[in-house]
């Protein structure tokens, strides 16, 4: 299960968790992206190359950009200044504490998996 | 990456012309980096030209309220209902061709199947509520804008109004003309017998007489009177100038959160209709038998309109969604 924080339409307060629904297929992506930066900020380029380096997949120019936007709108990362034309982006605290309630939900949905898998299949 | 390949840039900049101008201006300049490092490591690749594609068509599609993108819960529900609006025109311009042709068949002799039967009442019955539902949602909206030109705050209002009422009073008209031109209807003594009135399924006709396989025909559309023709022509115009009208005065009228709440209840319930008269269509063109041997037969036109009204649905549920989505965002506050 995928879950996405909210900005509360009254503030800037870091949201309620809800499950994720708005992102659609950009879901995965996202997801990457939040993991990515989760380690300091990025531009563009160099978050395609961290991507395929952990998670062996290269996110092509246009879904990398129509996630970031998203990420963006949803206020889970910012962009910072730059002398140049590469903007890196940050991950915000309401980005952050989504990140963690994704994959605390994902190690749980891991855990149960890897545990039913040895109870019948036997230890890998 | 400041020695850029000319070649690259060019590409870069081709492919930034998916993209809408506000999206180009704030991610332009770090998108085209990007895409000029992606042509260096991989100069040929479909993918990354798709993909740029299908990107730049959701980013131009963002105003519309139906791509997911967080924006503020009123705006959200102004967009979603714009776009219905649009996409009910669509299916209402196909919708009704087929409704009239069934009407206008009906004024001459009963249908000879229960399908067609079955069909004819569901359409009109639903016709009905399109029409109550159409008075239900205008009322508000057409007080709102009356308040705000009688508090001299008209302010973007004037355009849409003025396309709205030109577009509604030259498809009125003219539907009244060739409808009332046409003997197969209205003028007929032998009309009337049917479920729906003569007039009215007159006027159905001539405002969808757009909507027909003679398009494809040039040599018996030749033989068309000029007047006809010149109607079947502008008639759609002036239907997008309605619909465009309408959809702008929504966006625009600053409607009032319980406003948008109700507005978005209602087109809930025109999911239902759309949804209903749909079954109604696909039941009298699967059952309602094909080729001229009775008043009711479906036509290529009809199969291509039930496609088209299909997808307009498929998409005014996605419109629809996202209003509601936008209508809990209004509670929240």
């Amino acid at each position: 299960m995928m879950f996405m924080a909210k900005e509360t339409p009254q503030g800037d307060e870091p949201g309620r968790i809800e499950p994720l629904g708005t992102f659609g297929r950009y879901a995965g992506p996202a997801t990457l992206i939040l993991a990515s930066l989760a380690d300091g900020s990025k531009h563009g380029y160099a978050l395609t190359k961290d991507i395929e380096a952990f998670a062996g997949v290269r996110l092509a120019p246009g879904t990398l950009y129509e996630a970031l936007s998203r990420l963006e709108g949803q206020g889970l990362i910012e962009a910072m200044e730059s002398h140049d034309r590469r903007r890196p982006y940050r991950l915000t605290a309401m980005g952050a504490a989504t990140l963690r309630a994704h994959l605390d939900a994902q190690r749980r949905v891991a855990d149960l998996g890897l545990r039913r898998l040895a109870s019948s299949w036997g230890p890998a | 990456m400041s020695e850029m390949p000319e070649a690259a840039a060019r590409r870069a900049a081709r492919l930034l012309r998916w993209y809408p101008r506000d999206w180009r201006a704030r991610y332009g300049d770090e998108f085209a980096e990007l895409l000029i490092a992606d042509i260096g490591e991989r100069p040929k690749s479909r993918r990354r030209h798709a993909d740029v594609a299908i990107s730049g068509i959701v980013a131009r599609l963002i105003p519309t309220g139906l791509t997911g993108h967080a924006i503020d819960p009123a705006d959200q529900v102004r967009a979603s209902l714009a776009s219905l609006g649009c996409l009910l025109g669509v299916f209402l311009s196909f919708g009704m061709a087929m409704w009239s042709q069934l009407a206008i068949g009906w004024q001459w002799s009963e249908p000879d199947t229960t399908a067609t039967f079955a069909a004819m009442v569901l359409m009109s019955g639903t016709m009905l509520l399109f029409s109550a539902l159409a008075v239900l949602a205008a009322v508000p909206i057409a007080w709102r804008v009356a308040t705000r030109v009688a508090r001299r705050q008209s302010h973007g209002l004037v355009l849409p109004s003025l396309l709205f009422f030109a577009g509604a009073a030259f498809l009125v008209i003219g539907s009244r003309h060739f409808g009332n031109g046409w003997p197969g209807t209205g003028g007929h003594p032998w009309a009337h017998q049917g479920l729906v009135p003569g007039g009215v399924a007159a006027f159905a006709w001539a405002s969808t007489l757009s909507v027909s396989s003679y398009w494809a025909h040039p040599g018996a559309l030749s033989s068309f009177p000029a007047a006809e023709l010149a109607w079947m022509a502008v008639s759609p115009v002036a239907m997008i100038f309605l619909v465009t009208g309408a959809a702008r005065t929504i966006r625009r009228a600053d409607l009032s959160p319980g406003t948008l709440r109700y507005e978005a209840f209602l087109a809930h319930v025109t999911a239902f209709g759309m949804l209903a008269f749909l079954s109604g269509a696909c039941a009298w063109v699967v059952n309602g038998g094909f080729g001229p041997r009775n008043l009711f037969h479906a036509g290529t036109i009809d199969m291509a309109g039930l496609i088209v009204m299909a997808v307009a649905l498929i998409v005014s549920y996605r419109a629809i969604q996202r209003a509601r989505h936008g209508s809990l965002g209004l509670l929240e506050r």
